[in-house]
């Protein structure tokens, strides 16, 4: 076994949060090595156990990892920290990565210079709380679901099952995950609009 | 564009943490093209995917791992040329994908891609009749499970009952149709569970275009020309 297992923590508040989309920005900037050393050390360890989720096997895992790194650091002048905080946008690199690696394809995504695109005209009262700040308050109401609705919750990003193989998978009936989610769903944003 | 018509939070859910078809992924990402309202959700969920990998219990890398990286990209920042970067978020283009649509405005480009490179508009789609009054083009996925389709359906003519099993969504680029569940118009999505009933019907002069996806193989079993009954008096 060439990975133990530790458990850390995530941004427990918006400050450290905001930590990891300054060091993205300061490797766009600047090539920041230090910075990228951070940024490492914090999400190489998590990329690797969500490939390993996918993929089942810690070579594979540990090599998906480092390139979902080294993507970090080239594409570092597309991430926009007013849009996405850091680990939002570094689980959309992992998850495009694991669908270009494990299913052969690109994620299908809209084309935000698309002449077809229809923007938003009537944006939400904007922003009271920055991308940070919102991706911490995610990550504390998830904390606070039922286990059972966390569980849920983390088997639908976390493994390549569809609802019906969490509900075999868990043993449960299909109509119990559904609702479960429903649950978890509507109380993340019921708590987000408390804690907003 | 009104949109009344979302795919269901489940749905969008599963686009986000990118484990449905390639067909589903096509349609959603499609509408999300033309729908503020679903992205704002999809970035949602993509920031509980985030949440997720913030809790996850970590792995070890392997011992130097950060100095192999380092070093590759050592290699490469020598060799940069900044004029090749790509575009910032704002105006950006999936690495490795060429557009070919720019020229056709009201087809979304994830659509666009899996047409071929002489089809301008949906007008010009080689369209084959599946019976009276319906024609349909299918559309090459890499992969295999799920399947999408364009069909277009000619005024007052129902979709023909294609008795599926699983998911299956629909989405409007044309015309308008009606069904049980209420009226749909460009740009809406009919997001329907398994075993769900419905029989749309093309319900105004004009004809109607949709793009129809599912996770299980359509079953055409049910494309009997006595299902296709023209449906007058709307
Ligand atoms: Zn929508």
């Amino acid at each position: 076994m060439s990975g133990t297992v530790t458990k850390r923590p995530g941004p427990a508040d918006p400050a450290e949060a905001k930590k990891c989309a300054d060091w993205i920005v300061s490797v766009a900037a600047i090539r920041d090595r230090e910075a990228f050393a951070c940024l490492f050390a914090h999400f190489a360890p998590r990329v690797k156990a969500y490939m390993f989720r996918f993929g089942g096997n810690s070579e594979t895992a540990e090599e998906l990892a480092q390139e979902a790194m080294m993507q970090v650091w080239r594409k570092a002048h597309l991430f926009d920290p007013s849009k996405a905080a850091a680990s939002t946008w570094i689980f959309t690199i992992a998850r495009n990565l694991r669908i270009d690696r494990f299913r052969q394809r690109k994620h299908i995504e809209v084309d935000d210079s698309d002449t077809a695109l229809i923007v938003d005209t009537d944006p939400l009262a904007d922003e009271v709380v920055s991308r940070d700040e919102h991706a911490v308050l995610v990550k504390a109401a998830m904390e606070e679901l039922p286990t059972d609705q966390k569980i849920v919750v983390e088997l639908s990003f976390f493994e390549d099952c569809s609802h019906s193989e969490i509900a075999e998978r868990l043993d449960i009936p299909l109509g119990t995950v559904k609702s479960r989610l429903r649950l978890a769903l509507g109380k993340m944003r019921g708590g987000l609009e408390d804690l907003a | 564009m009104n949109i009344k018509h979302h795919p269901t939070d489940q749905t969008l859910m599963d686009y986000a943490s990118g484990t449905m078809s390639q067909a589903m992924e096509l349609l959603v990402a499609t509408h999300m093209t033309v729908c503020p309202h679903c992205r704002d959700k999809v970035a949602e969920f993509e920031t509980m995917g985030g949440a997720v990998l913030e809790n996850v219990t970590r792995m070890e890398m392997a011992d130097h791992s950060l100095d192999h990286v380092m070093a590759m990209l050592e290699r490469e920042t020598a060799n940069e040329n900044p004029a090749v970067q790509e575009l910032p978020m704002t105006r950006r283009i999936a690495v490795g994908e060429s557009i070919t649509g720019s020229a056709m405005p009201s087809i979304p480009t994830p659509l666009v891609k899996f047409l071929p490179d002489n089809v301008l508009s949906l007008e010009d789609v080689p369209w084959k009749t599946l019976a009276p009054g319906v024609k349909h083009f299918q559309l090459k996925s890499v992969e295999s499970k799920g399947t999408v389709r364009l069909m277009k359906i000619a005024p007052g003519v129902s979709i023909p009952d294609h008795g599926h099993h699983g998911h299956e969504m629909t989405l409007l680029l044309k015309g308008s149709y009606i069904d049980d569940i209420g009226r749909f118009r460009a740009g809406d999505v009919a997001d329907l569970d398994d075993d769900v009933d419905h029989q749309p019907i093309a319900d105004t002069a004009e004809e109607c275009i949709c793009l129809i996806a599912t996770d299980a193989p359509m079953k055409f079993s049910g494309f009997l020309p006595k299902l296709l009954q023209p449906f007058f008096g709307i």
